[in-house]
């Protein structure tokens, strides 16, 4: 066990160097001056000199000097927010991010999988065709929809949440609501798809035999098995949910990371635009180790597979 | 097992929950405002964002300032007018007694030349150390010296020899590093005692009054020395900079017993949170602290505009700067006809027009047939910019003929431009050896991923007056602006806020030499006409000369077309008194008073 682990942990670092890589190029070869600003040309002598004070006069020493940063957890200033570190904006921004992300996902599980079970225990019947249309307004409408609705309706015409910003709880529910309505849509059709599937089983018809209250059978025996595909679901969408939440920040004007993934490419400041592929990317990879360490927990069929 | 992961999960959110509770919250601050690009730095050298020179202004105070309602320069730190010698090259400025910094120091005529140093230093020195360098006496060969060294061992790093048993490395620092203080000597800067400051300009600068208000030259307290950066026994560092910590901006840095930042404006700086919120609280030892009602101000930045302006309807914001949704021509419409006397038109000091490239091929090597004036002028006479300002911009902004708006700029006229005229515009095109519309070949118009609309109408407009065939290429801005430098199109979008009250600020733009000249436009005729307006001493033939040369770029020789001058909508409660709608949006929160 601790071996696979280990094993996956290096398979991680070793995406994390390519991620890093990549990037890299991208990141020095899009064209644009990361220092000019505005309208205004910068002389070629005032870069030069700025470019030498990051040390970004040679494209390789940055590339090792960059990566020995990262390594020790150091990324370095941010080119246009010159007075912080690109640490310190991700120290600010992340956890903004997780919460809100967090709690997205949380409401989109006791949302969507009942919504899910209840859609395919009545399979075809009134139920399960509200479940559907919740789900497909949850997927087709774009959260910038959704959300400037709510906040239009709440917090400018009702006034019952302060409208954007962030620091009290009352800024936490609309943005995680609204984040969390495409995870609901997903969760209830994985969950309905693998529940008919499961509630076809020959153990489900074995502890009906056996008596069971059918809410039993449901809630504990089959759901159990339903719910492996939600939960290999859930380490991406965990990842995605708490630093891809960018539109619902931007609506909500959330000072989360998302708003920096866009902005440092649109700035060019190859600093920020690294640091923050390379914390996505570690999230996303350490998420997707979790939740196969899980799925072995959860059904011991699948512990050998690890 | 799925309850005990539910019940991880909600651990963690309460972990998360209980961080973010501790997370104290101020009572509301007398007079809230919205940033919604927030500060990029606040760094006053380094700046280059109209928000942040406002934020900057509100915490520092230079030699002068700007007076609210007619910004013209008024006395600051120092008392006004200063000593100024017969041939205009030199100012004596006598520091205010009462000028305090915000922990209770003086504020002396060094700390005036240590801002200004850092503003010109290699590696600081951003957009708007030109202020300096070009104006006063042994700035620029002082910078051009310190280039050097910088540039030497920027060479010798990628040439993979830097290292500190490197003999040139050995050598290039120090002897740099002990001629520094003499070399700086050598600029035309002066302290003759602790409130005297003597500035030797390298030529007659009328404006120079209004640029000592500019953030570029604010004093920089000596706190800052316990944050320098650099080799053991040298004041550089390895790459030959001067480089502070980038900390010193913030109010609760304290390493090496920094203090956090010290001001000397009306305001300092109480607590900043990357991209959630300044608050400015008043600076007790400012002399006039307890006349001034607003004690702290909140600046709060939304990465969202409307947002913001959902907060300001809702009452949680009393005043907005940027008002760019969607639906501002709704906005802009509502403040025209005064059904919303909140919402305030500010006619600023900017013009939006279009770069013709002037060079004889384009980048691919193609013959360029802008390089003809009579084409450019044709292109200029077929443009109706009353369609354009009225049905395509609709944002208030104001038809621009001239590159300098009209009436802005007290005791100039700017040169009358000309008028749409289809018929001239294609005689014009007929003499310049073109017949037809399409034999000028395929023509580019390059536009920035926002201004889509206006290059469609425009291309449209000459498709249909001249018969040419314009195709719209749009480009995110950084894409965009790599381009204009590089001169990579045939036309391109511009604009231009001026930095201060004086032609020169547009004109200056257009010169041979100019790094801002993106259109290659040279004519000698031009220079000579801007050169001799900079030595004439008589403001009214100054004037006349710049009007003169302004006609050449818009009337004659046709680099740039004009399209509107900037209006800016901002939104003021009518619950708060004090801030005055004006052409440089300087909005000082000293005079501010909320009355809710």
């Amino acid at each position: 066990m601790i071996q696979k682990i280990i094993k996956r942990l290096l398979a991680g670092v070793a995406t994390l160097l390519i991620v890093y890589a990549a990037t890299f190029v991208m990141a020095v070869s899009i064209p644009g001056n990361p220092f000019q600003s505005g309208d205004r040309n910068m002389p070629a002598e005032a870069e030069q000199a700025l470019r030498a004070r990051y040390h970004m006069d040679n494209n390789w020493t940055f590339f090792t000097e960059y990566l020995a940063g990262a390594i020790r957890l150091d990324f370095g200033p941010a080119f246009t927010y010159s007075d912080w570190t690109c640490n310190q904006i991700i120290a600010s921004a992340l956890p903004v991010s997780m919460l809100i992300g967090l709690l997205a996902i949380l409401i989109a599980l006791i949302i969507g999988i009942p919504l899910g079970v209840v859609g395919a225990v009545r399979r075809d019947r009134l139920p399960d065709f509200v479940g559907l249309s919740i789900v497909i307004l949850g997927i087709s409408i774009p959260t910038f929809v959704t959300g400037t609705a709510a906040l239009t309706l709440f917090c400018v015409y009702l006034k019952w949440l302060p409208v954007g910003g962030w620091g009290t709880v009352w800024h936490l529910p609309l943005p995680a609501i609204t984040l969390s309505l495409p995870f609901i849509a997903y969760i209830a059709r994985l969950t309905r798809t693998s529940m008919i599937g499961t509630l076809e089983c020959d153990f489900i018809r074995t502890a009906r035999a056996k008596g069971l209250p059918e809410r039993v059978v449901i809630w504990k025996h089959a759901l159990r098995v339903a719910f492996l595909p939600v939960l290999s679901y859930l380490g991406p969408a965990t990842a995605q949910a708490m630093t891809g939440s960018f539109v619902v920040e931007k609506v909500f004007g959330i000072p989360g990371l998302g708003q920096h993934f866009v902005n440092a490419a649109l700035n060019r400041d190859p600093g920020l635009i690294l640091a923050t592929v390379l914390v996505f990317s570690a999230m996303l990879i350490a998420l997707n180790i979790v939740v196969d360490l899980l799925y072995g927990v959860v059904d011991p069929r699948i512990k050998a597979a690890v | 097992m799925i309850r005990n992961l539910f019940l991880f999960f909600i651990a963690l959110i309460c972990a998360l929950l209980g961080l973010f509770s501790l997370t104290h919250r101020e009572p509301r601050a007398d007079f809230t405002y919205v940033n919604p690009s927030g500060i990029h730095t606040l760094d006053p050298a380094r700046m280059s964002w109209m928000q942040d020179f406002r934020v900057a202004l509100n915490l520092w105070e230079g030699l002068t300032t700007w007076d609210p309602k007619t910004t013209e320069p008024v006395g600051a730190a120092a008392y006004f007018p200063p000593g100024r010698s017969a041939d205009g090259l030199t100012y004596t400025f006598q520091i205010r007694e009462d000028a305090r910094w915000s922990n209770g120091d003086p504020v002396t005529s060094r700390d005036f030349v240590r801002g200004w140093r850092r503003a010109i230093e290699p590696g600081t020195s951003a957009d708007y150390a030109f202020f300096l360098t070009e104006n006063i006496v042994g700035a620029a060969e002082y910078v051009r010296w310190r280039q050097e060294t910088v540039d030497a061992l920027s060479m010798l790093r990628s040439r993979g020899r830097l290292n500190k048993t490197n003999d040139e490395l050995r050598m290039i620092l120090p002897r740099s590093a002990a001629d520094l203080e003499k070399r700086f000597a050598e600029v035309g800067l002066e302290t003759p005692d602790d409130t005297t400051l003597v500035v030797h300009l390298r030529k007659p600068c009328p404006y120079f009054l209004d640029l000592t208000a500019f953030a570029t030259f604010l004093p920089i307290h000596e706190s800052i020395e316990m944050l320098r950066s650099n080799e053991v026994d040298s004041p550089l560092t390895r790459e030959g900079l001067v480089v502070y910590d980038p900390q010193w901006t913030k109010p609760d840095y304290h390493r090496n017993g920094y203090p956090g930042l010290v001001t000397n404006g009306a305001y300092s700086l109480s607590d900043w949170s990357f991209k959630r919120r300044a608050r400015l609280s008043i600076n007790p030892y400012f002399r006039s602290a307890d006349d001034i009602r607003c004690k702290t101000i909140d600046m709060l930045e939304y990465d969202n505009v409307s947002a913001s302006i959902m907060a300001y309807e809702s009452g949680d914001v009393d005043f907005l700067t940027d008002l760019t949704v969607p639906y501002q021509h709704e906005l802009v419409r509502l403040a025209q006809s005064g059904e919303r006397p909140d919402l305030k038109l500010c006619a600023v000091l900017a013009t939006q027009f279009l770069n013709f490239n002037c060079d004889s091929k384009t980048v691919g090597g193609a013959p360029n047939p802008f390089k003809d004036a009579r084409v450019r002028r044709a292109f200029t006479l077929a443009t109706d910019r009353e369609k354009l300002v009225s049905q395509v911009l609709g944002n208030g902004d104001r038809i621009a003929k001239s590159f300098v708006p009209p009436g802005a700029i007290p005791g100039y006229t700017p040169a009358s431009g000309i008028e749409h005229n289809i018929d001239r515009a294609r005689t014009l095109l007929r003499d310049a050896g073109y017949t037809s519309g399409e034999q000028l070949g395929h023509i580019e118009l390059l536009v920035t991923s926002n201004t889509v609309r206006l290059g469609e109408a425009l291309a449209t407009m000459w498709e249909d007056a001249l018969g040419v065939r314009v195709e719209l290429r749009a480009q995110e801005s950084k894409t965009f602006a790599q381009d204009k430098i590089s001169r990579n199109f045939m036309m391109a979008r511009g604009s231009w806020y001026a930095d201060y009250n004086d032609p020169t600020t547009f004109l200056n733009c257009l010169t041979t030499a100019n790094g801002n000249n993106d259109t290659g436009y040279s004519s000698e005729k031009y220079d000579a006409l801007l050169a001799k307006a900079n030595a004439e001493a008589n403001p009214a033939t100054r004037a006349r000369l710049l009007s003169d040369a302004e006609s050449l770029i818009v009337e004659t020789d046709c680099p740039i077309l004009p399209i509107s001058h900037s209006t800016e909508l901002i939104a003021i409660k009518p619950y708060v008194k004090g801030l005055y709608p004006n052409a440089r949006l300087w909005f000082p929160f000293r005079y501010v008073s909320v009355d809710r």
